[in-house]
């Protein structure tokens, strides 16, 4: 039996257009939420505020869209393992809190050699950290190889408030 | 039972269900009447604590309807599908009969001018013919975005009210050219053969110019919501032409011309194929197998370079967010581009394979098939590469066992310097399969071929080899290093194919003719391997639409208007895929339409003797 050429055409187009939704269908399935709010308490310990730091970080934060934790070889951009005990040699003059926060808040004024530009500025949109969320991702990254020293009372930005912080604690 | 009895037991039912009915509505009416009233005390009309009740609760919502504030609303909700779904589909269906509708009238332009230089009536007759598809097209156009806009209107009002807020400059001109757009293409297609061919080029160009304009404001309002500028952080306008002017605009001005030519070229392609397949004499087979190579030839000319176009979209995505290109490349739309890969491999592989059937209408050209197999091999690995993934789907011991997500040695092929380097061989390859049909049937006469068929192999490795070594040397580099690798391995192509092609095209003037070229003595698959290229094209573009929307995840505008409706998430690939297939149909169902309705006035072809 001859199939009409019209029958053939449809055919043609009906399991061509199969074919790719199959494709589709196959590749790992995903359905990626809106950043879900992590809630943070005045009196919050130092391992609550690390976990909550990490949540932002991994959540809302979008950090680990493009830092890696543990990885090395040709990065994109630079890794954040052991970033505790790094912080505070980055800059001189800065301590690992300040360094941390500039990063955060004004994220260009040192780039980490061999690296582009490109991290955006965190407290404002389209990630729009608020400073609570920021002093938690700083705590948490303070744990990867340092000391958590921030609390949700510390002032981090602008940096004249570190040193500032710093002192009325002593 | 017998049926009698039945109808028997019906009716006594049905009239003890209407005295249950009568008693029980009398009962209640004599419980009513011997509720309790206050005792008459005044000349007001008794109420008992009911009705009262009853007259209060009116009384407080007229008054909570007299005082209800008006408040705009954000989202409205469309049945079944939901609001996201709806607006996406006409979208995309929008899209897809104004790109067809803005790339017709380009080629059919550059034919005609064709035909004007070498005073050839046939390719004149070529572009009529083209162009009888666009009058029903841009009434489709039109329909679709009129209907796209009252959707958006209705079930997004305060996004759509926010962008009127920042664009609303446009939209006068915007109108004012669709007159234009209007009386060029019905002048340009009613006009043919009534006006001079140098003011009918000129009607030709005028369609060509608005049609572009238009395009370029409609961009601008898609690309702004991407990457918007020309704002303040609260989304207040400071300069509508910044925001006109935002990062994205001009690369996907560019990217949607190219699109746009290698779409409509392979539609068009694909009518010739039906008018092929259903043609009842040689003389029209041979006329519509020239048609559709013409087609193809557009589309696939187009198609080349618009890998080039698409770096540049997303450099520049990259430049105004590295986490908006990282999001696409890297977060939840990498598997995506894997699916990307096989629609282009297949569209690679579905051009070539139609120009090498197509050597066997060209006399005397059996000296080039055997080079066919090795461009198969090639143009195989190069695919394989490109839809390898950087991470596999894989158990929890196979993860195990490769010591991570990626395979130990295929991981390789996933990241992007195998990508580059796998695309811009598959577009030499490609170039090399049109050098070769180009050749076919033809020896050149020139002093100097040796030398230049020398030369020209030379150059053509040169650049493979170039972009071999680059995309090897881009592991050892670092990443700041390594992404400006794409830049010479492109140059490096396109520099191939401009020198190889001047050329040719000096060693082949007044070449020696082998045999003749035999229009319509083609494989009938060829023919569906044109309406194949052209589903792969228009499925294509329903995917890159997505991710291109899609890209923004919870907001409207990236970074000053957010998404707050039911359908801020991003759905998954296999949703995603499913909604650009219905799309796809639709557009099918739709152009048939239109290749029905242009076949009625069909006349036969009076110069298909001339392309046998």
């Amino acid at each position: 039996m001859r199939v009409p050429v019209g029958l053939r055409i449809l055919l043609l187009i009906v399991g061509a257009t199969s074919f790719y939704t199959l494709v589709g269908q196959l590749v790992p399935q995903k359905e990626v939420q809106p950043p879900k709010e992590t809630e943070l308490k005045k009196e919050m310990t130092a391992d609550e505020l690390t976990k909550a730091g990490k949540d932002i970080m991994e959540g809302k934060g979008l950090c680990t869209t493009c830092h890696t934790f543990g990885k090395s070889g040709a990065l994109r951009f630079p890794d954040l393992a052991g970033i505790g005990a790094r912080a505070a040699t980055r800059r001189p003059g800065h301590s690992d809190v300040q360094y941390l926060a500039e990063s955060i808040y004004d994220p260009n004024v040192f780039i980490v050699p061999g690296f582009n530009p490109g991290m955006p500025v965190i407290n404002k949109p389209p990630i729009g950290l608020s400073d609570q969320e920021i002093l938690a991702v700083i705590a948490y990254l303070q744990s990867q190889g340092g000391k958590v020293t921030v609390t949700l009372q510390s002032k981090v930005w602008p940096l004249e408030a570190v040193a500032a912080d710093a002192q009325a604690k002593d | 039972m017998t049926p009698r009895l039945n109808a028997k037991i019906a009716v006594t039912s049905l009239i003890v269900v209407a005295i249950a009915f009568a008693a029980t509505v009398g009962l209640v009416r004599w419980v009513l009447s011997r509720e309790y009233r206050a005792p008459e005390r005044s000349d007001q009309a008794q109420l008992t604590p009911r009705t009262q009740a009853l007259a209060d609760e009116a009384a407080a919502k007229a008054k909570a309807d007299r005082e209800k504030p008006y408040q705009e609303e954000s989202y409205r909700k469309f049945p079944m599908v939901g609001s996201r779904v709806a607006v996406w589909v006409l979208a995309q269906l929008h899209l897809l009969f104004a790109a067809f509708v803005l790339a017709v009238p380009l080629f059919a332009l550059i034919i005609e001018f064709i035909g004007w230089l070498n005073r050839d009536e046939r390719y004149d007759e070529l572009a009529h013919e083209f162009t009888k598809l666009l009058s029903v097209s841009f009434s489709l156009t039109a329909t679709f975005g009129a209907f796209l806009l009252f959707m958006l209107v209705l079930l997004y009002p305060k996004f759509m009210n926010y962008l009127m807020h920042v664009f609303s400059p446009t939209f006068a001109p915007y109108v004012g050219l669709f007159f234009f757009e209007a009386f060029f293409l019905y002048t340009y297609y009613y006009g043919w053969g009534k006006f001079s061919q140098v003011t009918h080029l000129l009607l030709g160009l005028g369609l060509n110019v608005v049609g572009t304009a238009i395009m370029l404001i409609a961009n601008s309002w898609l690309t702004f919501m991407t990457t918007p500028a020309g704002v303040s952080e609260s989304g207040a306008v400071i300069s509508t032409w910044a925001a006109v002017h935002n990062y994205t605009w001009m690369p996907i001005n560019i990217h949607r011309i190219i699109a746009n030519v290698a779409f409509g070229g392979s539609v068009a392609a694909a009518y010739a194929a039906f008018k092929f397949l259903n043609a009842k004499t040689d003389e029209e087979r041979a006329h519509y197998d020239w048609m559709g190579y013409i087609g193809n030839f557009v589309a696939i000319c187009a198609f080349l370079p618009l890998p080039f176009a698409g770096y540049w979209l997303a450099s520049e995505i990259y430049a105004y967010s590295q986490t908006l290109g990282l999001t696409m490349m890297g977060g939840a739309f990498s598997w995506l581009f894997i699916i990307q890969a096989v629609l282009i491999g297949n569209l690679f592989l579905g051009a070539n394979y139609y120009l090498w059937l197509g050597m066997g209408r060209v006399q005397a050209s059996e000296r080039f098939q055997g080079y066919i197999k090795f461009l198969l091999i090639l143009i195989a690995l190069c695919f394989a590469v490109w839809a390898t993934p950087r991470s596999i789907i894989a158990t929890v011991s196979e993860t195990r066992a490769m010591g991570g997500g990626a395979h130990p040695q295929l991981g390789y092929f996933g990241v992007m310097s195998a990508k580059n380097t796998a695309v811009n061989l598959l577009i030499l390859t490609t170039y090399v399969s049109f050098l070769l049909y180009r050749r076919s049937g033809r020896t050149p006469t020139v002093s100097w071929a040796k030398l230049g068929n020398a030369l020209q192999f030379a150059i053509a490795f040169l650049a493979g080899a170039t972009v071999l070594f680059l995309g090897i040397y881009g592991y050892f580099v670092e990443a700041k290093v390594r992404i400006g690798l794409s830049v010479p391995q492109v140059s490096s192509v396109l520099f191939a194919m401009i020198a190889i092609t001047a050329i040719d095209v000096l060693m082949y003037r007044n070449a020696k003719s082998l045999g003749e070229v035999n229009w319509g003595r083609i494989h009938p698959v060829s023919q569906y391997v044109l309406i194949f290229l052209a589903v792969t094209f228009t499925w294509l573009m329903g995917l890159m639409g997505y991710v291109r929307s899609g890209l923004r995840q919870h907001w409207h505008v990236y970074g000053v208007m957010r998404d707050t409706s039911v359908d801020a998430f991003t759905p998954t690939l296999g949703f995603a895929t499913r909604v650009v297939s219905v799309t796809v149909l639709l557009f099918f169902l739709l152009i048939g339409f239109v290749f029905w309705l242009a076949s009625l006035s069909d006349h036969k072809p009076g110069h298909a003797k001339e392309h046998a």
